[in-house]
């Protein structure tokens, strides 16, 4: 079935394409947006039962391999050393993520200038500044100004409490000297645009049920269908069309009922993670792109870059009331963010302070390193832990390699018959040093903040969050997909907005950044719509 | 129905088996896993884990089967303290099977109001009432200040 064309066709409603799809209406040509995950309801969430913790490891897993809705489709991993994750619905992954909201700083877009490593960005943070802050009062960021990791930035809403178990490991930077400051946090402190503030619940990752943690379908969205944008849910792209001059001519998809829709577009972005748009542009093959659409330089679906985690956890006397308040958003560290050769490592990692688990997590965590038992010590040993936890994240910088890649799975498929993406990640010995000093450093720093035993996950395989470089961005098109405003070098009406076209990690979640390059991207297309296909 | 599948459904055996994997306290502020009637449900989700349910399965057959072999009443019939040596003595042969039950067991135990109370927690979901956090501390606030960037 055709559908009547639009002028510009947004594929994924997440971060990056609500993001997008909110400015470009600007322009006021027709803006469609098509995502393969439905609404959600603040009301079905697991903190409205006390089932809570048993969902986050079914229904609201955030691997859809676990989960396995009619939104998700499978992810081969089994050649990866990190699961990836991520949540399809409207508002993506931001429905389950943390909300902890670092952009990335200064140097991570000039690591070949810095430190010889990677490649440097065909853009630069100062240029991006103004859509980080204008990204920061759509999603109602609350954080404190000054950080001297940064530049000077205001966060529109003051931060979010540290709370006792903040308090405690802040305590413990203090005593080394080491950097901290609280986090900027996509989470309310306060009553801001019609929504109310966080309430503490604790279970961010399983959705937030009062609305104060930034998802962008009750942020983005609701400005975006005030300006017109439409939304079709349940619509799952299989391939970008193309017109015979090789431009994008659309869109075929599966709609709610199965039925594959035709959709024509004057542009056509894609937003849809560091693995569903390499998985889309390699499925829309044709005789213009034999080996996919915009990879000419072969690199679509290589430099495929997560941020690998090391986890450690300290156990305290005192009990510190930590599975409340916001699980990910407490405070941050970039004391060993830069290269220091004397590590033995080039570039480095970011701290996040963490709160305590909930008391199956606090079980489930124990029987893993040993210091929860089943049987008759099991009720000693979980009062010793539960509510005496309080963990550091280190966010390790991963440098591009063409061998950490997303494919097409020969065999394994989604429910629509389209190739599921097969991904084949190893850890580089870089990344491994790292993880290695970032457990010592956090073990050093929950010591002295007083924890009397600490256990450690050198790696945390379920932590793949973080999808980035697989249509890299850059000037040559011989060594990218995507030029400096995210526009495909070998398809002019293409776009790309999403953390495929991130050149380098940084060592610091990447969401705010990612909107930050989508409002970019958005504002490119707006300011150069006379000259948009002219060649190079 | 198979052999492995009856264990997992035969009620008294499993209550049995989940009072040792999470006994009830000395006080009695916190009930046995089994006696808080868990067991069919933890059934339920096994039965649904395409991964974790048939090496789940294969366990509690061995247990079972030990249990029954060393006593007439099976695991139902022994003390706790032979209950626990018989499930030990099974995790050799089936080194993930404890693991994959109490996968299951953890989350359901504490999610359970008679736990939630047992450990000191209110009896309710986190919204809509959430919970109050202590704010950041002045003295760490007065050290960022000396530290901030200029504007």
């Amino acid at each position: 079935m055709l559908n009547e064309p639009v002028g510009v066709l947004v594929i994924g409603a997440g971060a990056s394409g609500a993001a997008f799809a909110w400015s470009i209406a600007d322009v006021g040509t027709s803006v469609l947006c098509l995502d393969q995950g439905p609404w959600m309801r603040q009301q079905d969430y697991p903190s409205n039962g006390l089932d809570w913790e048993s969902r986050g490891m079914a229904d609201y897993s955030t691997s859809p391999n676990v989960r396995r809705l009619a939104a998700d489709y499978p992810v081969n991993e089994q050649d990866s050393a990190i699961s990836p994750l991520m949540f399809n619905a409207v508002g993506g992954s931001t429905i389950l993520w943390a909300a902890h909201f670092p952009r990335l700083t200064p140097g991570d877009f000039r690591t070949k200038t810095e430190d010889g490593v990677g490649e440097d960005w065909p853009i630069d943070y100062q240029t991006l500044e103004p859509y980080f802050s204008l990204n920061d009062r759509m999603m109602g960021v609350s954080g404190l100004a000054g950080d001297p990791a940064y530049p000077y930035h205001e966060p529109p809403l003051p931060p979010l409490p540290l709370g006792k178990t903040g308090n405690m490991l802040a305590s413990g930077f203090e005593k080394l000297g080491w950097h901290w400051w609280p986090s900027d946090s996509a989470i309310l402190s306060r009553e801001y645009e019609g929504r109310a503030p966080c309430i503490n619940l604790g279970p961010c990752l399983t959705g937030c049920a009062q609305g104060a943690k930034a998802s962008t379908d009750i942020t983005y969205w609701p400005a975006a269908q005030r300006k017109g944008v439409q939304l079709r849910t349940g619509c799952r792209v299989r391939e970008i069309t193309v017109r015979p001059d090789g431009m994008a001519d659309g869109v075929l998809y599966y709609d709610a009922d199965g039925e594959l829709q035709e959709q024509k577009a004057e542009i056509v972005v894609v937003a849809c993670n560091g693995i569903g748009t390499p998985r889309l542009l390699l499925n829309s093959k044709n005789r213009h792109h034999p080996d996919g659409l915009a990879n000419s330089s072969g690199l679509v679906g290589k430099n495929l870059m997560f941020h690998p985690y090391a986890m450690v956890t300290g156990v305290f006397e005192e009990p510190l009331r930590g599975r409340r308040g916001p699980v990910g958003c407490s405070f941050w560290s970039h004391e060993f963010y830069r290269t220091d050769h004397s590590r033995g490592f080039v570039r480095g990692y970011s701290f996040e302070a963490v709160r305590g688990f909930g008391p199956a997590q606090t079980a489930l965590w124990g029987m893993v390193h040993g210091l929860v038992p089943w049987g008759a010590d099991h009720h000693s040993a979980f009062a010793r832990t539960y509510d005496h936890t309080a963990t550091l994240l280190g966010i390790t910088e991963d440098l591009a390699d063409e061998a950490n890649t997303v494919t097409l799975d020969p065999e394994l498929t989604d429910a629509h018959g389209i190739p599921a993406p097969k991904i084949t990640y190893r850890l580089s010995d870089n990344s491994q040093k790292m993880l290695s000093h970032a457990v010592e450093r956090a073990t050093e720093a929950l010591t002295a903040a007083g924890a009397v035993e600490t256990a450690a996950m050198p790696l945390v395989r379920e932590a793949g969050w973080h999808l980035m470089g697989t249509a890299r961005m850059g000037h040559d098109p011989k060594t990218s997909v995507v030029n400096e405003r995210g526009q495909a070098h070998d398809v002019k009406n293409l776009f790309i907005v999403d953390g495929s076209i991130f050149v380098t990690a940084g060592g610091v979640n990447p969401t705010s950044t990612i909107q930050a390059l989508a409002l970019y991207v958005a504002d490119s297309i707006k300011k150069n719509l006379a000259t948009l296909f002219d060649p190079a | 129905m198979t052999e492995s599948s009856a264990a997992l459904t035969d009620r008294e055996f499993m209550d049995a088996l989940l009072d040792l994997v999470i006994p009830p306290n000395a006080s009695g502020s916190l009930p046995g896993a089994g006696a808080l009637g868990l067991s069919p449900g933890v059934a339920l989700a096994l039965q649904a884990d395409p991964l974790l349910g048939p090496i789940v399965e294969a366990g509690l057959q061995a247990v079972r089967a030990a249990a029954r072999s060393q006593h007439p009443g099976g695991l139902p019939g022994m003390t706790p303290e032979a209950g626990t040596k018989l499930v030990e003595a099974q995790l050799s042969a089936h080194p993930f099977f404890m693991m994959g039950l109490l996968r299951y067991v953890y989350p359901a135990y504490y999610q359970h109001p008679q736990a939630l109370i047992g450990i000191g927690e209110p009896p309710r979901p986190p919204f809509p009432e959430g919970f109050d956090v202590e704010p950041t501390g002045a003295a760490l606030l007065e050290k960022l200040q000396s530290r901030r960037r200029a504007g």
